[in-house]
């Protein structure tokens, strides 16, 4: 596993702009991103608590490194997010700290299949549930790098 | 704009204030039609792929929900802000960072839940970048409107 981290840990602009930081010690299933609690990244509900909008995106972001940790990736192979659905199971304040862990449960040369979770880390209580579905060999982009375009 | 979409502007207005993640998001009122528009800027923090480049999934999912949200506050005024139970997004263009608008519209909204469809376009409306179901569980004492009752 650790072979894929250095290019996981390039965190996309938005991960850095609400502090999405992938958890190296974690021995699996999947891959794990922690969130910390910041004003930044909270509403009202509660007197302040993760919003809803935030732990979607780190789910998302979550989902596509997990893709990337699976044995079956090849390396350097574009993917886009076809479908992401979150269930919200209950509230996290923002004095604590999320666990989103994404496991990739099915991959092939079209599709890959994610499912994950988000836990306050303190207490292990559930807050998310995702699950989300990714195209494989989309459009590197004009600005890929060589080393990320498909062999 | 009249009387009443000022009054609706401000209480929108007063939701992203007290959201401060829908201030980094950067979300502005657009226009009011039967629901309000909203809009965010293709700002450089909300890239989720820079090669294409593109705006981040949870960006595109945050604001289908914001959209939704912000449509129920606006048909609901005098209500408390409704929980948000799931989201089902599906996303069919890809983002670029440019200016994206939001809008969401009411399925049907019974004594308990709100069902609600949300859209992203970016350069033109009948070509959504990405649409969602949202569903919401209103308070629980219910709520009454005469217009979706």
């Amino acid at each position: 596993m650790s072979m894929f981290l250095k290019s996981l840990k390039e965190l996309p602009p938005f991960g850095v702009a609400v502090g999405m930081r992938l958890d190296e010690t974690d021995s699996g299933p999947g891959i794990v991103v922690l969130l910390d609690g910041d004003p930044n990244i909270g509403s009202q509900d509660f007197g302040g608590s993760f919003h809803n909008g935030v732990i979607l995106a780190t789910i998302d972001n979550a989902a596509g490194w997990c893709i990337r940790d699976h044995a079956d990736y090849r390396e350097g192979i574009a993917m886009a997010t076809l479908d992401l659905r979150v269930d919200f199971l209950s509230y996290a304040a923002l004095s604590e700290t999320l666990r989103i862990r994404a496991c990739c449960e099915g991959i092939d040369r079209d599709l890959a299949f994610v499912r994950a979770s988000a836990e306050i880390v303190s207490t292990g209580q559930l807050v998310a549930l995702g699950q989300a579905t990714f195209m494989m060999g989309t459009s590197p982009g004009p600005h890929a790098s060589v080393a990320q375009k498909p062999a | 704009m009249n009387e009443i979409d000022n009054i609706r502007r401000q209480r929108l207005l007063d939701e992203i204030t007290k959201t401060p993640y829908f201030e980094l998001l950067g979300v502005q009122i657009e226009a009011f039609e039967d629901a309000p528009i909203l809009s965010a800027m293709g700002a450089d923090h909300l890239i989720g792929n820079i090669n294409l480049p593109a705006l981040h999934g949870g960006v595109l999912g945050s604001l289908l929900e914001c959209a939704a949200s912000m449509m129920l506050l606006d048909k609901n005024p005098q209500g408390v802000t409704p929980r948000l139970v799931n989201i089902d997004v599906d996303y069919l263009r890809t983002g670029r960072p440019v200016k994206t608008y939001a809008s969401a519209s009411l399925v049907r909204q019974g004594r308990r839940v709100a069902s609600v469809k949300a859209q992203l376009w970016q350069e033109a409306r009948d070509r959504p970048i990405a649409i969602a179901r949202v569903q919401f569980l209103l308070d629980r004492t219910g709520r009454t409107d005469a217009n979706h009752g």
